[in-house]
């Protein structure tokens, strides 16, 4: 089974990074596109599936939380697992990410293997592309 | 005083884990003036408020392109430069402020990115118990860190 990601930050040179450890991390990816905000990663998302969006939080003209809004008020990619991974690690503002429908959360600076694990519990995949359900309620997932 | 020493050490400590996570620079602390030739900032608003300024040098700043996307020499440019150097002052502030108080919402700006060199003077207002003036080394590059407080 192979995915298509968004990685969705308004640094090159930060999308190059986590392009490059999802790739190292035995991922089968299909397609891996990129935006470098949230206004960009819905036009890309108007013309592509992806099966999951890694994407920044402090973005210029439209930011990793407004995104998570828009998504929820689209029927068709309401479903799409979103990962926020950002400098802005207070457990309110993960709260916040997480009610307004973000399913993952990485703090930066970040190790190759925090991507990692967190994608696991995400799409529910183990590094052989086996797929694996998540059982997991809310409660139970790490704020 | 002593909240100004402990401010200190969660700045040094938010600065070594992101540069060494992120970057794989490891830094000493140095006790002099950096000529910087390029320079990052950002600012936050929260229970506290208050700015940040990252001062590099093009060798550190070059350093931590080729370390943290796996590129030579060759494959660095402005871009790449600049869009480190963001990201460097964007994690120093975010890591410091969960350091300093992972249960309260700060908001951080866009950083910005300056193409500029100058000599920032560590010395000079290091007394001062509302701004920090570090400064570092790693390979003989240098690198200075100045944060105010209000």
């Amino acid at each position: 089974m192979s995915f298509n990601v968004l990685i969705v930050d308004d640094s090159n040179a930060m999308r190059a990074v986590i392009k490059k450890i999802v790739t190292i991390s035995g991922f089968q990816m299909d397609q891996c596109l990129q935006a470098g905000n949230g206004r960009e990663a819905l036009e890309v998302l108007a013309e592509n599936w992806v099966d999951v969006i890694i994407s920044d939080i402090n973005m210029p003209e439209m930011n990793g939380l407004e995104l998570l809004d828009q998504l929820k008020k689209n029927e068709t990619l309401k479903e799409i697992p979103v990962i926020m991974i950002t400098t802005e690690g207070s457990s309110e503002r993960m709260q916040e990410a997480f009610k307004r429908g973000a399913k993952g959360f990485i703090k930066k600076p970040f190790l190759p293997e925090d991507i990692r694990k967190v994608l696991h519990q995400v799409i529910g995949v183990s590094e052989n592309g086996e797929y694996k359900e998540d059982t997991r309620t809310t409660d139970e997932c790490d704020f | 005083m002593e909240n100004t020493k402990k401010i200190q050490e969660l700045l040094m400590n938010a600065i070594f884990e992101v540069f060494e996570k992120m970057f794989f620079v490891f830094l000493e602390p140095l006790d002099e003036d950096v000529k910087y030739e390029m320079i990052a900032s950002i600012n936050f608003i929260g229970p506290i408020k208050g700015d940040i300024d990252v001062f590099f040098t093009r060798d550190l700043a070059s350093a931590m392109v080729q370390n943290m996307l796996g590129v030579d020499e060759v494959g660095v440019n402005l871009k790449l430069i600049e869009d480190c150097a963001k990201e460097a002052v964007n994690m120093i502030g975010g890591n410091f402020l969960q350091k300093y108080d992972s249960s309260k919402v700060f908001d951080l700006s866009i950083p910005v990115f300056k193409n500029e060199s100058g000599v920032f003077a560590t010395q000079e207002i290091a007394a001062s118990e509302t701004v920090w003036n570090l400064s570092f080394e790693s390979n003989e590059s240098l690198l200075g860190v100045k944060m105010s407080i209000s």
